[in-house]
């Protein structure tokens, strides 16, 4: 039992440095990629010389922060689609589909729109996380251990539709004309003009919730054999519960608090990649990151090569995209069902 | 009630995200002509109105559009003055705030305006057609004013609502007014150097396109809007980048300063333009000084020309 996963690990290695390579390579377009011609190799001259130029300023200040949060927002929501699913051993269990993105959204508004993080800006992620947390919980309370797709759904849609509603209601009570304008962003996300500050404050929080998430691997691998086996297999249920709830509060607390809700990645990304790992939600963790990242940035780039503009939200391509696939995810479903 | 978006919307001589100039450029085409007839028509009831006192002055007016109050409480008797909107009384947002002050004041709904029983009533071009399509049926004489694109439709502007508040003779007062302190704005810029660089940088990251009344203020502050070379398109919204990348001389942040946050305010507090403030010159505008048509349009004028001679003054001594 416990040399078959190593075993299995080694054989991953070849798939995950060529989503990490994908992933490098999506960060170095979305750097490329941008409104105006830069000449990158100069600009990261000036950057590290110390050269105040227009170009090195649009890499470091502009480009450099957006590409590094579509590859960690695209992480956070790959890796946690994989580790909701492999929780609830539901197929459909995805950040955005369950409210936890819809949580983190109003939590962040709140934060935001209060003026609470114009004083103290760790507020606006941390606000992120708690509306995630609370979202999470509700969802865990209201659908229960084993619950089926339909009660895990029904809970869902009333945490994402009340979440929603409850963003709107904040956004219209703000005495700023500008934020009823502004629900767009919250649930359908851009990464446009964000800055290095939204890189800082998002990370930290990212990189806790990445590791909580990634340390219950073997947990999630010995749970899709049942509850049972895994407790006599030693695992603690109630703390891999607390531990993945957590992990992914952080994460996509963070993620939404700083590029709005983006729907869809965490649930199609593990999907593509499941075949890949004979079926083991513990090796699908890490590699379903490696997938949203990529996922994202390209999602990004596309978003700045459409030639719509203002140009169009994340969630509006990623659900172009994703919304297709859940269809066809339902119709195989309920065929087997 | 209700939030303060809806209540501006409903009063607000431009919509808050930037289509305003370029949206009521295209659709001048057809309402345009109608408003202009319709003032000539009043212009002409004014001139008679000279020689025959019997066609009486409006005395309960209500002025349902931010800039028809600016106009009315500088043109009109205040005891001839029934309501104003809400947002003029705020003097962050209007520049006859005090002025406003203790008038009753209205959100912009036809209801209210009936209530004052008005002999007047005056309405922009974005008030809700429904609201004014009411008080039309129930036969309020009604004025509707367009946004003007260019200073000269600033000046045939406060003649129409001069003529049609019954006050001619203010209103070319107004207008000599105007003229007077551009050209004091106009003798501070030295035409024979060429024109600065600028760019106007408003909440959310939206600029001013060419063909605009601010765009005119901008080219009599000696400065030419960077705006007109880029394809803003109808929706002028321009991403950092591209506002990095342009290395202006000036840039113009048309800021309203709301004491509440907002993410359309961060972008104006993004890292980047802290780092670019070091290259070029960040002049702010209050909003209120351009928003409406009036004598505040050469202070706007000025603010530019001044802030164009220190960015000259700066260039100098480097």
């Amino acid at each position: 039992m416990t040399a078959s996963p190593r075993r299995a690990e080694a054989g991953d290695r070849p798939l995950l440095a060529a989503l990490a390579g994908l992933t490098l390579v999506a960060f170095l377009a979305s750097l490329a990629v941008g409104y105006v011609r830069l000449d990158l190799v100069a600009a990261l001259d000036d950057a590290i010389h110390g050269r105040d130029s227009l170009a090195a300023l649009a890499l470091v200040e502009l480009r450099l922060p957006r590409a590094a949060l579509g590859a960690a927002v695209g992480f956070s929501l790959g890796l946690a689609g994989a580790a909701t699913q492999g929780l609830l051993r539901n197929p459909l269990a995805d950040p955005g589909v369950v409210g936890v993105s819809g949580g983190a959204a109003f939590g962040a508004v709140v934060a935001f729109y209060s003026g609470l993080a114009a004083a103290l800006p760790l507020a606006l992620p941390l606000g992120g996380v708690a509306g995630a947390a609370v979202a999470a919980i509700a969802l865990y309370a209201l659908s229960g251990r084993g619950a089926g797709t339909m009660t895990l759904i029904l809970a869902g849609v009333t945490i994402n539709s009340f979440a929603g509603a409850l963003t709107a209601l904040a956004l219209n009570l703000s005495p700023n004309p500008y934020a009823a304008t502004e629900i767009m962003f919250w649930l359908m996300g851009s990464l446009a003009d964000r800055s290095l500050p939204h890189l800082y404050l998002a990370g930290p929080l990212t990189l806790v919730g990445w590791a909580l998430m990634l340390s219950a691997a073997p947990a999630l691998d010995a749970l899709s054999l049942g509850e049972d086996t895994a407790q006599s297999l030693g695992f603690d249920l109630r703390r891999l519960r607390a531990r993945l709830i957590a992990g992914s509060a952080l994460a996509v607390g963070a993620a939404v608090a700083v590029s709005g809700a983006i729907g869809f990645v965490g649930l199609v990304v593990p999907h593509l990649l499941r075949p890949l790992v004979g079926h083991r939600p513990g090796r699908l963790l890490l590699m379903s990151g490696f997938g949203g990242a990529i996922a994202l940035l390209v999602a990004d780039v596309a978003a700045r090569l459409i030639p719509v503009h203002p140009e169009l939200k994340l969630g509006v391509i990623t659900a172009l995209i994703g919304a297709p696939f859940l269809f066809g995810l339902i119709d195989r479903m309920r065929r087997e069902g | 009630m209700f939030s303060d978006a809806t209540r501006r919307a409903r009063v607000a001589t431009r919509p808050l995200i930037g289509r305003a100039s370029r949206a009521t450029f295209r659709h001048n085409g057809g309402r345009g002509g109608r408003t202009a007839a319709r003032l000539c028509a009043l212009a002409l009831a004014a001139l008679a109105s000279v020689s025959s006192p019997a066609l009486a002055k409006p005395h309960r007016i209500v002025s349902l559009n931010q800039c028809a109050d600016e106009l009315i409480l500088r043109l009109a008797d205040r005891d001839a003055i029934a309501s104003v909107t809400w947002l003029s009384q705020d003097p962050r947002e209007a520049n006859m705030a005090a002025a406003a002050a203790g008038l009753p004041a209205n959100d912009g709904l036809a209801e209210q305006a009936l209530a004052y029983k008005p002999d007047l009533v005056l309405v922009g071009a974005f008030t809700d057609p429904a609201t004014v399509a009411l008080l039309r049926r129930v036969g309020a004489p009604v004025v509707e004013l367009d946004v003007p694109e260019t200073l000269d439709g600033v000046r045939r502007q406060i003649r129409a609502v001069a003529a049609a508040v019954g006050e001619p003779a203010r209103g070319e007062a107004l207008v000599a007014e105007l003229d007077r302190r551009l050209a004091a704005v106009e003798a501070l810029v030295d035409a024979s150097r060429p024109p600065l660089r600028a760019i106007v940088l408003r909440p959310g990251g939206f600029t001013v396109g060419p063909g605009s009344l601010i765009d005119e203020i901008m080219r009599r502050a000696g400065m030419i809007n960077l705006a007109a070379r880029l394809d803003v398109g109808a929706y002028p919204q321009l991403p950092l980048e591209t506002l990095v990348m342009l290395d202006a001389d000036v840039a113009i942040v048309d800021d309203e300063g709301f004491a509440a946050p907002a993410l359309a305010e961060q972008a104006l507090a993004h890292p980047v333009l802290a780092a670019l403030s070091r290259r070029i010159t960040f002049a702010p505008l209050p909003s209120r000084l351009w928003t409406c048509p009036g004598p505040a349009l050469a202070d706007a004028a000025r603010v530019l020309a001044e802030a164009g001679e220190a960015t000259r003054r700066a260039r100098a001594e480097k």
